[in-house]
């Protein structure tokens, strides 16, 4: 009894130092366990988050106000690593992997969807299964395919959703009057505007969405492409799909000789004039360009009658973050309703919430109503008429390759 | 006391050899086992030379390498012949030499990306030159302006290059045309010949080793360089650098064994290019 005694003594005593640092890299215990011991562990510990760091409304509401946040009401200091492609962070986490680092990594949270992700469940370097542990996870609707499923593949509890995003147009109404909204409409424009239109080339994010639409256009819509990759299929569609990227190319700017290799260079060429079209994955970019006097007042922005892409961004935990607890914290604190409301305004960045709205408080509710989008930025409810999913990871991957070898060279 | 001085450069060497070792070293060395599709964490365990073998036989591979040579024999040999006439001219007593040579060297303190951004945003089809020349009258819209940058012949990539290596090679020629001193050249003139031969026979040669020795540096910097050519190459073909960040950061983990042949390759040309820069700088000194 006696040296039982001594021996709980002893092991509370070794126990309480370790507490103190707050290192949380054995996710098991948290999994499951009452939120306020969860907090009580996060507290006066650190988070470093990875995550794109190209806009700087973006960065201002993650630095100040959701780092105020943890500070004040959880003293957690929350370091924001920017990155310019998400693939960075997760060749770090996979570079530890493969040298042991199994509880001390240097990443505790990425901002991530898609291919990404699916990179990191091939090495196994995501931690799963504690999403239900966050409280504000009831917000979420999981019985919602668009959010169950990044790109194609389960979530699995191995990630939180933080925004949603649908693809859109814009032009300048002032010298376009009548932009085309549809893909064959498009196609039909290109070449009776010469040199107007191009787009960035993939790789880029929104540039492979762009040809993702050209693709399932020439699928003939997006039943066709749904579902798990088939060989067959692609070669079929590809085949079509390159030979209408092609049949446009000398009508594009510059003859399609090269094409812009980012999306700012894409949006650098639409705000001087150089083409008459730019799109973005995140709409609310144009509302952005415009306050800050990069596009003119008279731009504007749509969603094309046939159909544009959508998906939902998340962020993960990988499996070696040494504060897990810190990084669940950030998570919660994500989808709480008042963060979400905050990103959703236009002068803050003008997100979609990831959150189910009718499941929030009134007051969130009524607020949430009257924010008034920009002019420039189209709505959700319009973009949300005509709807496509994400194609599955290896689609989108295939597509690229594809691209590079067949259009872009 | 002598073996204690044996030991004594090694000891305080250690810091240096530690970070190029360690770091460099081991860097080297995970991305030799990477690029021989050795990646346990992906379930390769089997080193092999698939890799190699791919991006070797990759047309795309062949055009980025072209590429890359282009670029680097083009701004080296521009850089060359600008600087060596330029390092001769401010050898000599003129006024306002001081100023002059100034701003010579003034680029050498510009960042590279920074004057990638300047060229970017004079050349460019809506430009500060292209908008000068819409408002003379010259062009219409953009489209009329030459493609400067993005383009196929990696203009503006060379001139950035250019731009940047001038004040370099320059200084480097200088530097050595100085210690030199104006002695052998007076001779010549003296037993007899021209300027021309002078600097023919006489000063070239004596310049030579030096230049040679800059040049390998301009050479293996821009055949190495990854972010000017992003910033004002065409999308493609990319250089070799571009090439091997772009398939590193594929999403595909298996894409990375091509990835890390493809910056070996890289990294062999450029211990090539250290083998000939020290064989020109041994070379020089006489």
């Amino acid at each position: 009894m006696f040296h039982s005694f001594k021996a709980a003594v002893l092991v509370g005593v070794m126990a309480l130092p370790v507490q103190a640092m707050a290192d949380t890299a054995d996710g098991a215990v948290l999994i499951g366990q009452d939120w306020d011991a969860v907090v009580e562990l996060a507290r006066g510990g650190e988070v470093n988050w990875f995550l794109w760091g190209g806009a700087d409304n973006i960065n201002a509401y993650v630095s100040d106000y959701l780092g105020g946040i943890l500070l004040r009401d959880y003293d957690i200091t929350l370091n924001r690593v920017g990155l310019t492609d998400t693939v960075e962070a997760v060749n770090i986490v996979l570079g530890e992997k493969e040298a042991g680092v199994t509880d001390a990594g240097s990443v505790d949270l990425i901002w991530i969807n898609g291919e990404n992700f699916r990179t990191l469940r091939q090495g196994d370097l995501v931690w799963c299964g504690y999403t239900s542990t966050l409280p504000n996870n009831a917000l979420v609707n999981w019985d919602n395919p668009a959010i169950a499923n990044d790109f194609g593949v389960p979530v699995d509890g191995c990630e939180v959703p933080w925004s949603r995003a649908q693809f859109a147009f814009a032009y300048d109404s002032a010298t376009l009057a009548s932009p085309p909204r549809s893909i064959p409409e498009l196609l039909d424009w290109i070449k009776a505007n010469p040199g107007q239109f191009t787009y960035a080339a993939p790789p880029d994010f929104n540039g492979s969405a762009f040809v993702r639409h050209v693709f399932t256009y020439a699928a003939g819509g997006a039943d066709q492409v749904l579902g798990p990759f088939d060989q067959a299929k692609f070669d079929a569609t590809a085949a079509k799909t390159w030979s209408i990227l092609n049949e446009i190319e000398p009508y594009l700017w510059r003859e399609g000789a090269t094409y812009p290799t980012t999306i700012t260079q894409l949006n650098e060429l639409f705000a001087n004039s150089e083409v008459a079209l730019t799109f973005n994955y995140d709409p609310s970019q144009f509302g952005l360009a415009v306050a800050s006097g990069q596009y003119p007042e008279t731009v504007r922005s749509y969603g094309l009658t046939d159909g544009t892409i959508g998906n939902t961004n998340y962020t993960a935990i990988p499996f070696n973050s040494p504060n897990k607890a810190a990084a669940m914290v950030l998570q919660n604190l994500l989808l709480s309703e008042a963060a979400q409301l905050e990103k959703a305004k236009p002068e803050v960045w003008g997100a979609s919430p990831a959150i189910e709205m009718d499941r929030t408080g009134a007051a969130t509710q009524t607020v949430f109503a009257a924010i008034a989008r920009p002019v420039s930025v189209v709505s959700d409810a319009e973009l949300a008429q005509h709807a496509l999913p994400e194609l599955q990871a290896d689609w989108i991957s295939a597509i690229e390759q594809g691209w590079i070898a067949n259009v872009g060279q | 006391m002598s073996g204690n001085n044996n030991w004594r450069p090694y000891l305080l060497l250690a810091p240096a050899l530690l970070v190029i070792g360690g770091l460099f070293g081991a860097g080297l060395l995970t991305g030799l086992l990477r690029s021989l599709s050795y990646m346990p964490v992906i379930g390769l365990t089997r080193p092999n030379l698939d890799a190699y073998h791919a991006v070797l036989t990759d047309p795309m591979f062949l055009r980025s390498f072209g590429l890359s040579l282009y670029i680097s024999v083009v701004s080296t040999l521009l850089s060359a012949l600008i600087a060596v006439p330029a390092a001769l001219l401010l050898r000599r007593n003129f006024a306002g030499r001081g100023l002059v040579s100034f701003l010579f060297q003034l680029n050498l303190t510009v960042p590279h990306l920074v004057g990638a951004i300047g060229i970017l945003y004079l050349f460019s089809q809506s430009g500060s030159f292209a908008r000068l020349g819409f408002a003379a009258g010259l062009i219409s819209k953009p489209a009329d302006f030459p493609a400067l940058v993005f383009d196929p012949y990696a203009i503006g990539i060379i001139l950035q290059y250019v731009w940047k290596e001038v004040p370099f090679i320059g200084l480097i020629v200088l530097a050595n045309l100085q210690s030199i001193g104006p002695d052998y050249e007076a001779v010549a003139r003296s037993l007899g010949a021209s300027r021309f031969q002078a600097l023919r026979h006489v000063l070239l040669p004596l310049i030579a080793p030096g230049l040679a020795a800059a040049a390998v540096i301009v050479f293996a910097f821009t055949f190495g360089a990854y972010e000017i050519p992003l910033v004002l190459g065409a999308n493609a073909p990319v250089t070799l650098p571009v090439l091997a960040y772009r398939s590193y950061t594929d999403t595909d983990l298996a894409a990375r064994p091509q990835a890390m042949a493809m910056a070996m390759i890289i990294a062999a040309l450029s211990g090539l290019m250290i083998a000939l820069y020290l064989r020109a700088s041994r070379r020089g000194r006489v």
